[in-house]
């Protein structure tokens, strides 16, 4: 609020218009309105002649897709907290760590699938190499662009400008070393679905991955919650001034805190080309989701992040049995200018 | 030789001059204040000694080391800490995880012996140790700040108007908390303080400082009865 | 020297003299003779010498280079003149080509209805077209900005993606609005009868036209283009010196006060994002009718919005003419990299044979590398902020005063 309408709002008491949006600035209008949306596209969705199992697994699919969202928003919301800014190049380490999972898939020789799996044990070597990997890459990335921009107490703006320039260079080298066609990790390879309770129908992959998303989020929990380094990243974020006053380290918790979030965003990627297919735009179709999930999950707040991330996820899942499904992450945008309208600091955040 | 030695320097911010030539000194073990009227430049002395600003001229040394080029970490590695005005406790941590942070640059086994000394120090506090800081009052608060800062054992402290805010009863203990600090756990104290009189009766020495420059000097009890800083500083 | 030859170079001597008048230092007087003179000269030269290949290049560049240069003044005035971080230019681009489109084309029939689809075509000139694609981005923009503006900086940035893509997408699967995906085809080209028709031109210009074929219509669509440039960022710079101008600038760098004396913060900064989407809407129109064939796949983030960016941070935000001269810069070496990744085809296909395919990634990479060096090195860009005043006192030198950089 600027200060003139502030000294007036002393003055004179609030305005009733102001009561109205104090009130609707709340946590409960918030998740309020969330749930309205459901409901809307919930009965969108039935006015179109859909099925309520049909949207049943709908509702199933998109929890595994806000799985995927998750993991790569976990990660974004981090490095949001601790260094204080949007990171755009977050979709195109998605990516790469898909894609590094698929050259050392199809360099490894493919074995049987695991169990129910569509998958081998070669994906979970492709996982295990991609995610430090890229949390390395994000690290070097750190090291050559925002690093320096921090020793020059650069603005806002050309943070986020490095990281749009970071991201088209990272994509500009995915195209560049494995092209724009569409690739799979196993070609052909089918996934049947297991019959579960209530006539819903779950591919078991996507109960692998959603049971990955929910095992990383609780690493990632753990850590920040009871080892030093967690805490401390926990304190960077907060006050990052409090944090050198206090001789902590900054630079190094800012690697960990990379190291982390390309990691995190690699496991998303990999699951992600392991749901659908691989393609170099994958990564920037998933950014604004992410963005949505993080905003509404509050900045700097994992398990909010994995909160926003699931809501995201189902209602771009259930939306397509209303309208086309192309404009799924038209949805998620309709979620993220909703969280900014009204209550901003997201679900679990408090007023500053 | 003095702990904290500030030979004459002269800094600012950006292009702004802000101190002249401004020399203080603080002895191991010693409580000394630096009372002022507002924009002093007080504030600005606490941070050029602890690296958040880097003197133009002049040299600043602890311990018999030249500090005046140091950032923060290294000084605090050094064995001085800080408390700021603002902003001086992590608010989205616990008490617990606020002390821990105070001992971040030391190893696990001796930090929990600390912890127990400064909640023994503020008893308050170990009541509410899994509370978020951001969710205390300001008296408290501030013990959480001083708390943290004590963590590592330093030689000397430095405060930044620790009675800012405070309501009066607080201040009282504030104050004798400090003392208590001093004289129990040997650490030298450099304050900034608006409330001249009370900090002067607590110090061993103070500093009256003016537009960016020392005026008058003197142990705690010659500046409380000196006329003139009494009629300047001490409100009369 | 034959009559194509003086007809083309007249023509292209209109964006020499527009340029002549910026930079010849005369008194104005004598400032406009010169430059046309210089123009005319310079003009029928470069015509004369140049091989016909290299003489299209160059007028195909300019007209591109201009229309971006439209597109990046569009930005300096919503982020160097207000501070608005707009990462989705991409939507206002796309809906100021697709609306002229649709303006200017007639709705399909009979057979041709089966291929293309459209929500309507109502075969308008094409300055009805140009100024409907910058209404209607305005429109839009003003839509937008109620909810979006008042957002944090960031938030804003990561909102304006979010529309842009929204924008894009409608663009893309709607067939009944624009034929999405299916690109919309013949969009009309203004004045084109004066090259192809020789009927077409009055008689006392009939020397001047006669002489051309219509391929040479480029030469006459760079004169509209840059005609329209000049036009917009005289506008807009007039804007700037007056009062309106004056107080957006308070604004941007004196929030409170400018609101204790009583400005309406929001309404000034709607004004000003409003009217950089129509500038933004003007240049999509004049792409449209350029490119004669549109589809969504024009208006994806790359083209559209990130190169946009680079062009304002090389060239220097809060600068008209340095917002000019970083979409010329940029483009231009967005084409050179071009010639360069030709020219290293042998060495790429000895990397990898996949490589010399991939290389306009190479060229993307390239620029990439451009935009970070920028925000590294020279994140002012090559021209600083333009510390003007009103148009009555022209510019401030005044070393001492520290300058108030947006960055």
């Amino acid at each position: 609020m600027t200060q003139a309408s502030e000294s007036a709002r002393a003055a004179f008491g609030p305005r009733p218009g102001e009561r109205l949006r104090a009130a609707l600035r709340t946590r409960t209008a918030l998740a309020s309105l969330i749930a309205l949306f459901f409901v809307l596209l919930i009965a969108a969705g039935l006015a179109q002649g859909a099925t309520a199992e049909r949207i049943l697994s709908l509702v199933v699919w998109g929890i595994m897709l806000g799985g995927v969202i998750g993991l790569g928003g976990i990660g974004l919301t981090l490095v949001y907290g601790v260094l204080k800014f949007p990171n755009f190049s977050h979709g195109a380490l998605t990516t790469l760590g898909a894609y590094i999972a698929f050259s050392t898939v199809a360099y490894l020789p493919k074995s049987e699938p695991i169990g129910p799996f569509s998958f081998g044990w070669e994906l979970v070597a492709g996982l295990v190499i991609a995610m430090p990997l890229v949390g390395l890459v994000a690290i070097g990335v750190d090291r050559v662009m925002y690093r320096r921009l921090r020793r020059q107490g650069s603005s806002l703006v050309l943070f986020a400008m490095a990281s749009l320039a970071m991201a088209f260079f990272l994509r500009s080298v995915i195209y560049l070393i494995w092209g724009s066609d569409f690739r799979f990790y196993y070609e052909g390879r089918s996934n049947p679905a297991l019959d579960l309770p209530l006539g819903m129908r779950v591919q078991a992959d996507q109960i692998f991955i959603l049971a990955l998303a929910f095992v990383l989020v609780t690493c990632v929990y753990l850590l920040l919650e009871k080892t030093k380094m967690g805490k401390a990243m926990r304190a960077t974020a907060n006050n990052p001034e409090l944090a050198q006053v206090r001789g902590i380290n900054t630079e190094k918790v800012i690697a960990y805190t990379w190291m982390l979030s390309g990691a995190l965003a690699s496991a998303g990627g990999v699951m992600y080309g392991l749901a659908s297919q691989l393609r170099p735009e994958m990564g920037f179709w998933l950014l604004l989701p992410m963005f949505a999930a993080v905003i509404m999950g509050s900045i700097g707040n994992p398990r909010g992040a994995l909160v926003g991330a699931v809501i995201i996820g189902v209602a771009q899942q259930v939306s397509s049995a209303a309208i086309n499904p192309a404009y799924g992450p038209g949805v998620a945008f309709v979620l993220l200018v909703l969280t900014l309208l009204i209550r901003p600091q997201g679900l679990f955040g408090e007023r500053s | 030789m003095p702990l904290l030695k500030v030979d004459r320097i002269t800094c600012g911010y950006g292009d702004m001059q802000v101190l002249t030539d401004v020399s203080i000194e603080v002895k191991r073990g010693e409580i000394v204040s630096i009372i002022g009227p507002n924009g002093a430049g007080k504030s600005t002395v606490m941070k050029a000694v602890f690296g958040l600003l880097h003197p133009w001229t002049g040299k600043i040394e602890f311990d018999g080391i030249d500090i005046s080029r140091h950032e923060p970490y290294e000084i605090v590695e050094t064995g001085m800490c800080y408390v700021p005005q603002v902003a001086n406790v992590f608010t989205e941590l616990t008490v617990d995880e606020n002390l821990d942070m105070g001992a971040f640059v030391r190893s696990d086994d001796q930090v929990g012996q600390r912890k127990q000394q400064i909640f023994e120090l503020f008893p308050r506090l170990h009541e509410r140790r899994r509370q978020k800081a951001g969710k205390m009052s300001g008296g408290e608060r501030q013990m959480v700040a001083m708390g943290s800062a004590l963590m590592l054992d330093p030689k000397l402290i430095l405060l930044d108007e620790p009675s800012a805010g405070l309501a009066p009863r607080m201040v009282d203990h504030i104050f004798e908390r400090i003392v208590h600090v001093n004289q129990q756990f040997n650490v030298a104290v450099m304050m900034v303080e608006q409330n001249a009189k009370q900090s002067l009766q607590m110090a061993q020495r103070g500093y009256v400082m003016a537009s960016g420059e020392n005026r008058v000097e003197g142990t705690g009890d010659e500046l409380l009865k000196d006329p003139d800083v009494a009629r300047l500083y001490l409100g009369g | 020297m034959d009559a194509a030859t003086l007809s083309k170079g007249i023509f292209i001597a209109v964006p020499l003299t527009l340029l002549g008048l910026k930079l010849i230092p005369l008194r104005a007087v004598l400032r406009l003779p010169a430059a046309i003179a210089a123009g005319l000269v310079l003009g029928i030269a470069i015509v004369a010498a140049m091989p016909g290949g290299n003489l299209s290049y160059l007028v195909s560049f300019t007209t591109m280079a201009s229309i971006y240069a439209i597109l990046t003044l569009g930005l300096n005035t919503q982020w160097g003149f207000n501070g608005h971080l707009n990462f989705g230019i991409a939507g206002f681009f796309a809906i100021g080509a697709f609306t002229t489109a649709l303006f200017t084309t007639a709705a399909p029939t009979g057979v041709m209805a089966n291929y293309t689809q459209q929500a309507f075509g109502l075969e308008a000139p094409f300055l009805v077209g140009v100024l409907a694609g910058g209404v209607v981005s305005g429109v839009i923009a003003f839509l937008i900005a109620i909810p979006v503006l008042r957002l944090r900086m960031d938030f804003l940035a990561i909102s304006t993606i979010g529309i842009a893509e929204i924008i894009r997408l409608i663009f893309q699967n709607e067939r009944w609005l624009a034929n999405g995906p299916q690109p919309l085809r013949g969009i009309p080209r203004p004045l084109d009868c004066l090259v192809k028709d020789p009927g077409c031109a009055p008689d006392w210009l009939a020397w001047l036209f006669g002489p051309l074929e219509a391929r040479d219509y480029t030469f006459l669509y760079v004169v509209i283009v840059t005609l329209a440039l000049a036009l917009i960022y005289v506008a807009l710079e007039s804007a700037l010196r007056s009062p309106w101008g004056r107080t957006l600038r308070a604004v941007r760098d004196e929030e409170a006060s400018a609101a204790m004396n009583g400005k309406n913060l929001t309404s000034l900064r709607i004004q000003s994002f409003v009217v950089g989407a129509v500038v933004m809407g003007l240049g999509g129109a004049l792409y449209a009718h350029y490119t004669v064939t549109i589809d969504y796949s024009h208006f994806k983030p790359l083209f559209s919005t990130f190169i946009i960016w680079v062009m304002l941070m090389l060239g220097g935000s809060g600068n008209n003419k340095g917002a000019m001269l970083g979409a010329f810069i940029i483009w231009g070496v967005w084409s050179g990299t071009a010639f360069l990744t030709g020219f290293l085809e042998p060495a790429l296909a000895a990397i990898h044979p996949t490589l010399p395919d991939r290389s306009s990634y190479l060229r993307w990479m390239l620029v990439a590398i451009l935009l970070a060096g920028i925000v590294l090195f020279r994140p002012q860009g090559l021209l600083p902020e333009d510390k003007v005043v009103s148009r009555f006192l022209g510019k401030i030198t005044n070393p001492q005063r520290k300058q108030h950089s947006q960055v």
